[in-house]
């Protein structure tokens, strides 16, 4: 008796070592590079040219590597506050298209209503590099290009069919009850939309808002060809000239710098939101 | 509400594409230094229109003038390579310039292969701004310690493969020599060709319409440099620098390389440290050339701001820009005063005016097809040719991928 | 706003008519930026794809010329082949370690949700910040692997990972998987969960072995949730472009350019914008190919148990 349970508590021991020991495992793939480059970019401009063997700063935490990254362009913070213009106006633009598109969708009967669906969501499987030139030329006649107002909009467009999904799936979670007691009590379209069902649909919206955030900041090609002027570049944009070298050589610690940058605010908004984007994922990929 | 708050994001962006009338807007890429940069800022300080500078990745800058273009939204001028004038002007979309250039006191003196690149059907749409031609340098300091001779300038590729070798067997991380082979044709062209040019071959007919790649001349250039690469004497790095590191003789640790004059101001003010010298790149036979290589100043066709423009480009020319010009590594495009500009400059800026004398520029309109593109033909064939096995066959593909991007632009 | 979609409304019930045009109000703001930023650029890529097109100049119209061109133009081919070559192994790869991860993450023991978070990390950077990450860790005189390589005796001297197709083809394949392996796994992981726990219990008792219950129950009761991830892993690999671009340029001798970066090269390197156009036409004609392929396969997967 007491053996087999001896057994069987070693068995279990051994059981955990092995998951934690695979976990700790993938966990350091997964992770290490984000930590070698981070605490590479610490390192001073004397050893920024050196291998990360080992990654930490051996003679000092330096800033350095930021320094020469804000020589580029405007400097960094003007291109990280363009690049948080551009990412912020993309997630209240795309909210609210979506937010109205996925009530439509959801709450009433119209003529095409599956063809427009369908439009909406074929918008996927463009590759949207080979419409960029019409894009620029119209975005021109609008007197919209060089602006991050005219890059959002194109942002928000390529957002729209995950979000207008999403939204229409969330709307349709929504039980006809609670919106019929609602119009019982004289609640009427986009007030019963705003005070009654918007509550009801935030996992929704956090998860439209997440995917529309973390895209719009990470898009570099359009923004390259859409911007014209150094003021307006977003980050992306400053990484593709930082990668470029200046003087006809590359500055590691300045492209670690700038990883940095672009990396940490997704990984912090993805940390703080994980429930709502998984939910939302998971939501998705069930459907 | 939300009305609202479209309004005032719509506000917000049309606001940043408002500019005031006197300002000039001019594109230059990145990687030329800063001289024309100090030039504006000595323009803006002094005079009553403003430049404003928008800096392009240099990879980038073609297709993104070419876009603005096409949606009427191109900058009043441009710091265009040289070698796309053509392209450019036959395009028709640059403003041709030249009665007034020709009314310029000094236009005979205006660097020759600029204003031949920047002439198209006997109309000039380009003028030289910013000069550079390409030159053989090498580190004294390791010179020293291989034990050469540090003011013997080579002459030969016999002699630098020579003196390639003694420095690589000083060890560690130090290297006899070095080029960006990882598909920067840009790179290549400037600093490879010599080779060929110097022995009287072209990878192009004169009149750009055959591909003549494979000449003996270039068969022995690529021999030489697969000689450097198999004897150890240049980086693995080499093998994939599409051009991001071409200056890599800056780290100290590179024997020798051929740069670009540009390179000669970045060394003396950021890199003092080191002690170089400078001399013409030796052909095949070693007889030397460069290429001449730089940019053009040009005028998108239309612009309203023609008159400033020329006002601008008039201040490059005068002494004090050509000097500020000169002082942050660009050579004078003014041969007339060339000597005067350089006084009391690094002389050794003198081997990048005397390189002028036996440089060349190829002359086409499918310059970045054929040779700039890292995935065009040129480029491809430096990494076979250099770095692959199959010598014989990178020479038959690139020359016959040439021959049809020539064809296929008849 | 634009009123886009043409509306029919029924003569016959006033109060449906009506619903009809406030149901097309809410989708109207949606349907204005899908038209101008969607269908005008793609009706105009259409348009331009039957005209010699040059970025500066004067187009003319050549009909068909474009795809006639593009049928025995052998770069295409190889960048269409390149782009399969390529989606095949990464998918094969990304799933080869999402399915045990997803497997790995899926029953609730301590420190679980810990690491489906740090797995799942890498999927929200961008994937032009993680080639950035990438192309310095493979740099052979600055980054990681090299150097490490060679300090650990595994190679002699330093190997120059992005100098060599097959290598660098791996460093690409495996930053990759690092990005989108978390994505995979998140999406096999709702389909394990969907798994009435009942089932394999039920199959244990009956006896059956770890791989038979994984073979004859887990994988038919996942095959919907496989098509699914199947059908984002192929459309993302056939659109792969940034870490071609940012990481090698192309690759050794350009033979890493896809389809899209073909497109990209056609269309502003070479300025053949009807040509690129043409491409983005028949790039769009095989993913639309593939999709309909796949919903298929998503329907096969709804009529079995």
């Amino acid at each position: 008796m007491r053996t087999r349970r001896e057994i069987r508590a070693r068995k279990a021991l051994r059981d955990r070592v092995a998951f934690h020991g695979v976990g700790i495992g993938t966990a350091f793939f997964f992770l290490a590079p984000f930590g070698i480059g981070f605490l590479a970019s610490f390192r001073p401009n004397s050893e920024s040219g050196l291998p990360p063997l080992p990654p930490w700063p051996l003679s000092g935490i330096s800033f350095d590597a930021y320094r020469i990254l804000d020589g580029f362009g405007s400097g960094v913070w003007q291109h990280t506050m363009n690049s948080l213009v551009v990412s912020l106006g993309t997630v209240v633009l795309t909210v609210a298209v979506s937010v109205l598109a996925g009530y439509g969708f959801s709450r009433y009967r119209f003529p095409l209503k599956n063809a427009l669906f369908v439009l909406i969501i074929a918008t996927l499987m463009i590759p949207f590099q080979s419409i960029l030139t019409p894009l620029f030329i119209i975005l021109a006649r609008l007197g919209l290009n060089n602006s991050l107002f005219g890059l959002m909009l194109v942002y928000v467009t390529l957002q729209l069919p995950f979000s207008v999904f999403m939204m229409r799936n969330a709307f349709d979670a929504v039980p006809k009850e609670i919106e019929e007691a609602a119009r019982i009590d004289g609640a009427r379209d986009l007030r019963l939309l705003v005070r009654v069902l918007l509550p009801l649909v935030m996992p929704g919206i956090a998860t439209v808002s997440i995917f529309a955030f973390l895209n719009a900041w990470n898009e570099f090609f359009a923004a390259l060809v859409l911007l014209s002027s150094n003021d307006n570049y977003t980050l992306p944009v400053l990484m593709t000239a930082v990668r470029a070298g200046r003087l006809g050589a590359i500055n590691w610690g300045a492209v670690q710098a700038g990883v940095a940058v672009m990396v940490v605010p997704c990984l912090i908004v993805f940390l703080l939101l994980q429930r709502y984007y998984m939910r939302g994922l998971m939501a998705g990929a069930v459907k | 509400m939300l009305k609202r708050l479209l309004a005032t994001t719509l506000a917000y962006g049309l606001g940043l594409s408002v500019a005031s009338a006197e300002t000039i807007s001019m594109w230059v890429r990145t990687g030329i230094g800063d001289s024309f940069k100090e030039v504006v800022k000595a323009y803006n300080a002094a005079g009553e229109d403003k430049v404003e500078l928008t800096e392009v990745p240099f990879s980038e800058l073609v297709q993104k003038y070419a876009t603005a273009i096409a949606g009427g939204q191109a900058p009043d001028a441009l710091s265009l390579d040289l070698i796309y004038t053509p392209a450019f002007a036959a395009a028709g979309q640059l403003e041709d310039l030249s009665e007034w250039a020709k009314s310029l006191p000094y236009f005979s003196s205006l660097s020759p292969s600029h204003v031949k690149l920047g002439t198209y059907e006997d109309k000039i749409y380009g003028l030289p701004l910013s000069v550079e031609t390409s030159i053989f340098a090498w580190n004294k300091e390791l010179y020293r310690k291989a034990g050469l001779d540090p003011e013997k300038a080579p002459k030969t590729w016999g002699e630098i493969t020579a003196n390639a070798e003694k420095i690589r067997a000083l060890g560690g991380d130090t290297y006899g020599f070095y080029f960006s082979g990882g598909g920067c044709g840009g790179c290549m062209i400037f600093t490879f060709t010599p080779l060929v040019w110097g022995a009287g071959a072209d990878i192009l007919s004169p009149d750009s319409k055959k591909a003549t790649l494979d000449t003996p001349e270039m068969r022995k250039a690529v021999d030489i440099y697969r000689n450097l690469v198999a004897k150890d004497t240049v980086p693995a790095g080499s093998a994939s620098d599409n051009g991001v590191n071409f200056l890599t003789f800056t780290n100290g640790k590179i024997g020798q390389q051929s740069i670009g004059a540009f390179a000669i101001g970045t060394l003396v003010t950021q890199h003092p440290e080191i002690d170089f010298g400078v001399t013409l790149i030796p052909g095949v036979d070693g007889k030397p050339s460069s290429f001449a290589g730089g940019d053009n100043f040009v005028v998108t066709k239309g612009t309203p701001k023609l008159e400033a423009v020329k006002k601008f480009l008039e201040f490059t020319y005068s002494m004090e820009g050509q000097k500020i010009m000169a002082k942050y590594g660009s050579l004078p495009t003014r041969g007339d005063i060339a000597g005067e500009v350089l006084e009391g400059l690094d002389p050794r800026l003198k081997v990048g005016i005397e390189a002028i004398a036996v440089a060349k520029t190829p002359y086409t309109l499918q310059f970045n097809d054929l040779i700039n593109s890292s995935n065009g033909p040129w480029a491809t064939f430096i990494n076979a040719a250099i770095y692959g096995d199959d010598v014989d066959g990178a020479f038959s593909n690139a020359q016959s991928e040439m021959q049809s991007i020539i064809d296929a632009g008849q | 706003m634009t009123m886009s979609g043409i509306a029919f409304p029924s003569l016959h019930h006033r109060k449906r008519k009506r619903s009809g045009w406030r149901g097309l109000l809410y989708i109207a703001p949606a349907m204005a930026l899908v038209t101008v930023f969607f269908v005008l650029p793609v009706l105009f890529t259409v348009w331009m794809s039957l005209h010699k097109w040059p970025l500066l100049g004067k187009p003319a119209w050549i009909g068909f010329g474009n795809y006639v061109r593009m049928v025995s133009d052998a770069r295409f081919m190889a960048a269409l082949g390149f782009t399969a070559h390529y989606t095949i192994i990464v998918t094969i790869a990304i799933f080869a370690l999402a399915f045990p991860l997803a497997m790995f993450v899926e029953k609730p023991r301590p420190l679980v949700s810990a690491y489906r978070t740090i797995i799942f990390l890498p999927v929200v950077v961008g994937l032009a910040s993680a080639s950035l990450l990438w192309v310095w860790l493979a740099n052979v005189d600055s980054g990681l692997f090299a150097p490490l390589m060679q300090r650990l005796g595994l190679t002699n001297g330093r190997i120059n990972l992005l100098a060599d197709f097959d290598t660098a083809f791996l460093t690409i394949i495996v930053m990759v998987v690092w990005k989108i392996a978390g994505f995979t796994m998140i999406i096999l992981l709702t389909g394990l969960q969907a798994i009435p726990a009942e089932l394999t219990e039920a199959a244990r008792i009956d006896g059956a072995r770890r791989w038979q219950r994984f073979r004859y129950l887990t994988l038919p009761l996942m095959r919907r949730t496989m098509a699914l991830a199947l059908i984002l892993s192929v459309t993302g690999s056939i659109l792969a472009f940034d870490q071609f671009y940012i990481m090698t340029s192309g690759g050794p001798q350009n033979r890493m350019i896809s389809v899209v970066y073909y497109i990209f090269n056609q269309s502003f390197v070479s300025f053949n914008l009807g040509y690129g156009a043409a491409l983005s036409i028949a790039l769009l004609a095989i993913l639309v190919t593939i999709s309909i392929f796949q919903l298929w396969l998503l329907n096969v997967g709804d009529e079995r148990p």
